[in-house]
């Protein structure tokens, strides 16, 4: 295990002891660990800030009521990834919260502006079942048996579902795939 | 080859799952198949413009965010990097 990898995972067996022995403060050093992916999932997946805010608030909140079912045993973000995403779903469900970031702000020329636009509508627009693996492995690079269990499928579904996104997200693009 | 095991070939490819041995072969195997060759270009290129699209940036005011909205439902987070001077809240000196 690389020295990082190592010092993350001890750090994250040390604030998940300190939870379940009921200290509070201990949410803090996993939020400052991991609030960040998942403010980013939950962004991409939600589609605004204000609302990926709510969301990673109410993630750690739940980390906290139900620290009685942590384990430390690896498979805490994981853990932690399926309830953002469970959370993201009640969202989308609720609100139907699909159009592209009112907020998003790119930089780099107006060519390439535009067409980063164009990719992250059409990546909203793809139903969730599509967008939830591109998320979790074309963007946050999680490995597929990591994804697989936080989308709670089988590896050769995810993949399955994975390399129909693409094809979606491609055909979506449509004229764009034209011209290169 | 089936045309179905080239698709799943092509599958791997765009996602950069293919050996380079494997990869060699498709590629020139696309080098007289129009269909095939489409295929392989622009699924690779869409997953290139996916990887292309910037990460959302989780802003100091963000973070700071999220936490008070943790404290306000009653929890103690306490992480170790302190808020800004700006976001800060000054109590009036009492006189």
């Amino acid at each position: 295990m690389p020295n990082d990898a190592l010092q993350d995972s001890l750090a994250e067996k040390r604030w998940l002891n300190a939870l379940a022995q009921g200290d509070p403060a201990a949410l803090g050093g996993l939020y400052e660990m991991y609030g960040e992916r998942i403010f980013r999932y939950t962004y991409r997946m939600l589609g605004n800030r204000t609302d990926a805010e709510d969301a990673t608030a109410e993630t750690f909140l739940r980390v906290l009521r139900r620290s009685a079912e942590l384990r430390a045993d690896g498979a805490f973000r994981t853990w932690l990834f399926r309830i953002a995403r469970n959370l993201c779903i009640d969202k989308l469900r609720q609100h139907k919260l699909m159009e592209l970031p009112a907020d998003a702000q790119y930089s780099g020329g107006e060519e390439k502006t535009t067409l980063r636009v164009t990719v992250q509508q059409a990546l909203a627009d793809l139903p969730v079942e599509y967008r939830d693996p591109l998320v979790l492995c074309d963007l946050e690079d999680l490995p597929a048996r990591e994804a697989a269990e936080v989308l709670q499928i089988s590896v050769p579904a995810l993949k399955s579902r994975l390399y129909r996104g693409r094809r979606a997200l491609r055909d979506k693009l449509g004229g764009m795939m034209e011209k290169k | 080859m089936s045309h179905d095991l080239y698709m799943k070939l092509v599958d791997l490819y765009a996602g950069g799952e293919l050996p380079k041995e494997l990869e060699d072969e498709l590629k020139a195997a696309s080098i007289g198949d129009k269909e095939l060759s489409h295929e392989m270009a622009t699924l690779r290129h869409t997953v290139d413009l996916l990887h292309s699209i910037p990460e959302p940036e989780f802003t100091e005011e963000s973070f700071q965010r999220v936490l008070m909205s943790l404290y306000a439902r009653g929890v103690e987070a306490d992480p170790k990097i302190t808020a800004p001077a700006h976001m800060q809240l000054y109590l009036p000196i009492a006189g």
